[in-house]
């Protein structure tokens, strides 16, 4: 069952490296979210009750409704409704991303074999995950594409901590997810500020600033 | 203690920022740097002062190394909060203005001290990304178009980099689940049992993700940018104490590899980016044209010695720990100087300044006596900790590093000096001399802090040199005990 949530979790980022539509990134972040919810609730035996609440309110509230729903507000109403053509092609991100799961399933292996407490199967995927929200970030144009993105990023070292067996203190929990959300709404808050002052919000106007 | 440095100043800031009246927001700034000082010396003397419940006190304390890079952070602070009177007074800002201007900044000081004193590397990472996201307001305080895009590069790069050293901190304790907890001294205290393939794994991670705030090359991309369109006390700050408390998250991490008996990869990847900071510092420096980059290059320099410094192990920690003191005070009042000449001139090209000395004396000569702090002219500290640095490369047999570090100085220092000098000689366009002059809070910073580094220079006073000495020790492999100085 977990190994089923894992293979689907990284098949939503074969279909992001794919896709062109933003709306279909926003639905495919609220989907990471709820499959992070269901895998919560398969380990639920191995943690603490409180821990299990946070993670509750961590997945299914803020991973799956509020953020999604807070960036398509934000999206509606800068009328962004497509990425720009990416700098490199549908096609060609779609075989790079292919390479990378390959990559990550090495990475799987090789985590298996060296002894630490580690699920390999989490390791491998969140690597990749990782690793194709930071090509995708590379390869597309459009900011909102980018913050998007970066809560793939967020969403595969998540996956990556469900894979520890330790907790982490509660204090420090909550500071991680005040972080996340505060980053967002500030990320937020600029990307209506550049799509005001410049013209278009994509990051090839930004280019005021070298040497 | 900790109630007073975490609690207090951001107490003050949400007052100023619903009084909205210039006397308390003078009293709110003022009273947290002071504060700051305060508190620095009282625990350096052992006084001892507990607010807080136990459960909360576990995950803040200060230790020696703590101690040195908070009384930095604090004396960098109040020069900065003097200044900032001079800067709403120049730019005219009103009352709700300066208001807003004052909680960011003590929200960015208070996130910093998080940093500094955190005890838990979980812990430390939530604080750094806060002073990601709090400085990034402070960056764009002015709101032009450039700034929008320095800040969305900071902000951007930034939480990126910080999100891979979760993953650091992640693998750090899949490598260490014997030990079960992600405090530092459980962390020094059972440090040989961690798996060293996971513990350097986690360094990588760690390095890169804390390196992109300290802006160590080649993850400096942010720096100049953000640098240069902050206002100038917040690009004061943010190179001598940001910086600096992101250098303290990765000695922190240095320390568990060292007790590890790991420090050979760990010092491997210190030195690489040290050299490669000095040389992409070196190149940029030759071709920079505006005069606040400059200075956010230079940091990427002095940041890249003391990585050269720590990666060195033994021999070079002291030099490490002097050239950060000595880095922090002499950026800052560069910093805080080119504020002046920005408001004089109304420009940040170098060639559309000359003359600085004839238009504005005081400004003219402190921005000469800066520059010769930073690169390191005796009297100054920089000139001392150089020297340990390169004696140190000679002590390790690695004599050909140091003719490398000595050029790439050489090259640097020819860079700046090139623009500081074509700066302040020359007509200055405007008829007699002297003819501006700005507020004492413009300049009295910087005097303070030159001359706190020539005593350091001439002669060390035995407090600052014990407190060096103590934090050399604490990262070395020496086995000093995770002894805190005193108070909690």
């Amino acid at each position: 069952m977990t190994d089923i949530l894992i293979i689907l979790l990284g098949t939503t980022m074969l279909y992001v490296s794919s896709v062109s539509r933003i709306e279909a990134y926003v639905k495919t972040l609220a989907a990471q979210g709820f499959l992070l919810f269901l895998l919560v609730m398969v380990g639920v035996k191995e943690m603490s009750w409180l821990n299990i609440a946070f993670l509750v309110f961590e997945t299914l509230i803020v991973k799956t409704v509020v953020i999604p729903y807070f960036l398509l507000t934000v999206i509606r109403r800068n009328e962004t409704p497509r990425e720009i053509e990416p700098y490199i092609s549908q096609f060609y991100s779609l075989l790079i991303a292919s390479g990378i799961f390959v990559f990550g399933f090495v990475a799987a292996f090789w985590a298996a074999r060296t002894g630490g407490n580690i699920k390999p199967l989490y390791f491998g995927i969140s690597i990749a995950i990782m690793m194709l929200s930071l090509f995708l970030i590379v390869n597309r144009k459009r900011i909102i594409t980018h913050i998007l993105c970066y809560m793939m990023l967020e969403n595969g070292i998540f996956l990556l901590s469900l894979s520890v067996a330790n907790e982490l203190p509660m204090l420090v929990n909550i500071g991680v997810l005040l972080d996340l959300f505060v980053a967002i709404y500030l990320f937020a808050i600029f990307f209506n500020k550049i799509n005001e002052i410049y013209d278009g919000s994509h990051v090839d106007v930004l280019t005021e600033l070298k040497d | 203690m900790i109630t007073l440095v975490i609690i207090l100043p951001l107490v003050f800031g949400v007052i100023s920022f619903a009084a909205k009246s210039r006397i308390v927001n003078r009293v709110a700034l003022l009273g947290s740097a002071a504060l700051f000082v305060v508190v620095a010396l009282m625990v350096w003397l052992g006084i001892d002062w507990r607010w807080l419940p136990d459960w909360l006190l576990v995950y803040f304390r200060f230790d020696c190394i703590g101690l040195f890079f908070f009384a930095v952070m604090a004396i960098v602070f109040a020069g900065v909060s003097v200044y900032s009177l001079s800067y709403f007074s120049e730019h005219n800002l009103n009352a709700r203005q300066e208001s807003v201007y004052i909680l960011e900044i003590l929200a960015f000081v208070v996130a910093m001290a998080g940093v500094i004193l955190a005890t838990n590397l979980a812990l430390l990472w939530v604080f750094v990304e806060a002073t990601t996201l709090t400085s990034a307001l402070l960056i764009y305080f002015e709101k032009k178009k450039s700034s929008l895009e320095a800040t969305w590069k900071y902000i951007y790069i930034c939480s990126i980099g910080i999100a891979l050293a979760f993953v650091g901190i992640i693998t750090l304790s899949i490598g260490s689940e014997r030990i079960g907890s992600l405090f530092f001294s459980d962390l020094y205290l059972h440090a040989s049992e961690i798996n060293p393939v996971w513990l350097k794994l986690s360094f990588a991670f760690l390095f890169v993700g804390l390196g992109t705030k300290v802006g160590v090359a080649p993850i400096h991309a942010w720096l100049p940018d953000a640098h240069s369109e902050a206002p100038s006390p917040v690009s004061a700050l943010l190179s001598g104490t940001l910086l600096n408390s992101a250098f303290l998250g990765i000695l922190r991490v240095q320390v568990i590899l060292v007790r590890a008996d790991q420090q050979a990869f760990s010092n491997i990847i210190l030195l690489l980016t040290g050299f490669l900071s000095l040389l992409v510092s070196a190149v940029y420096m030759l071709r920079v044209k505006n005069y606040k980059r400059m200075l956010a290059y230079s940091s990427v320099e002095n940041m890249g010695i003391m990585f050269i410094g720590v990666g060195l192990g033994q021999p070079g920690l002291f030099a490490a720990m002097l050239q950060t003191l000595a880095h922090s005070f002499s950026k800052t009042s560069l910093f805080l100087t080119s504020g002046n000449i920005l408001h004089s001139y109304g420009t940040k090209k170098i060639e559309d300044v000359q003359g600085l000395l004839k238009r504005d004396p005081v400004t003219g000569w402190i921005w000469m006596a800066s520059f010769l702090a930073i690169i390191g002219i005796p009297p100054f500290p920089i000139f001392i900790s150089k020297f340990f640095i390169i004696r140190a490369f000679w002590v390790n047999g690695q004599g050909w590093l140091a003719v490398l570090f000595f050029l790439f100085i050489v090259v640097v220092t020819f860079g700046m000096g090139k623009a500081v000098f074509r700066m302040a000689f020359g007509d200055s366009g405007i008829e007699g001399a002297g003819s501006v002059r700005p507020a004492s809070s413009a300049y009295l910073p910087q005097i303070v802090l030159l001359a706190a580094l020539v005593i350091v220079g001439i002669n060390m006073p035995n407090l600052v040199n014990e407190m060096l000495s103590k934090a050399a020790a604490f990262v070395s492999s020496v086995p000093a005990p995770v002894a805190r100085v005193a108070g909690r």
